[in-house]
């Protein structure tokens, strides 16, 4: 298997009960192959009624245009819907793929995901 | 390809995305391995390579796909002494490379109604030469990558 995608309710971001993410991990390469698994897992937490997401991608092993392709279309998806994506890209030889093609001007990119999660609650809380 | 390679690969995949892991895994070992003798390319600029030759066999997959065309993807890797030479070649319609759009800036909305079209961008940057012959039989992207 190239590539797999996991998906967990992240906890609530605000004290009061607000609003809650959905971290979706991503094990493997992602390319041309693994591209539809991940952009189903978006479609599906997205219809699921989810409205802001944290993509972690401190497992992936590679990513190439096709997969920075996908990241770009979720947080389109999640935008339409008034939401939002982050990302999680701790590994630098992924995160200069996110650079060179300045996709790093798009995309809050953040350590790990309790650095991204407290990124997001303080949108949700704006 | 001028010069006499020290050491070579040559393989041919199917016109299918799942080959592309094993195109990266072989191109990239080739490269570090330099064919018994030491790889001219450090850590980072391998990686360079498996990205550039990533996008070339998945341009070249797209390419066939659009037309259902069968063949396989001609892929050859050679490691000289200071450099690494790819070429990859498809059956596919062809395109002109000068006429490949530019995508629009990055911090507008319009940016993220493109999903691809960063590729050949990916080639040019990270490969220290890029060349792409293309013709309606198919096309031939040559990556010349170098130590950084």
């Amino acid at each position: 298997m190239q590539l797999d995608v996991l998906s967990r309710d992240l906890r609530p971001l605000d004290a009061s009960g607000g609003p809650t993410a959905v971290v979706l991990t991503v094990l493997g390469d992602l390319d041309m192959a693994g591209a539809p698994s991940l952009r189903q897992a978006v479609v599906t937490v997205v219809d699921s009624g989810a409205r802001l997401v944290v993509l972690d991608l401190t497992a992936v092993d590679f990513v190439d245009s096709a997969g920075l392709g996908v990241v770009v279309g979720a947080l389109r998806r999640l935008r339409t819907h008034d939401g939002d994506l982050v990302v999680v890209c701790p590994e630098p030889r992924i995160r200069r793929v996110f650079e060179m093609c300045d996709l790093d001007r798009v995309f809050a990119l953040h350590r790990d995901v309790d650095a991204a999660a407290t990124a997001m609650a303080g949108r949700a809380l704006a | 390809m001028n010069e006499v390679p020290v050491a070579g690969i040559e393989l041919t995949v199917p016109p299918h995305p799942e080959f592309l892991q094993l195109v990266r895994a072989v191109v990239g070992a080739a490269a570090v391995s330099g064919g018994g003798t030491e790889s001219p390319l450090e850590p980072g600029r391998v990686a360079d390579l498996r990205l550039v030759v990533s996008e070339a066999v998945t341009n070249a997959i797209e390419a066939q796909s659009a037309i259902g065309a069968p063949d396989r993807v001609l892929i050859r890797c050679r490691v000289g002494d200071d450099k690494v030479l790819v070429e990859v070649m498809d059956h596919g319609p062809g395109f002109d490379p000068d006429a490949v759009p530019d995508l629009p800036d990055v911090e507008t909305p319009e940016r993220l109604r493109h999903e691809s079209g960063l590729g050949v961008a990916l080639m040019h940057r990270l490969a220290d030469k890029a060349e792409v012959e293309s013709g309606p039989d198919g096309t031939t992207v040559r990556l010349t990558i170098r130590p950084s």
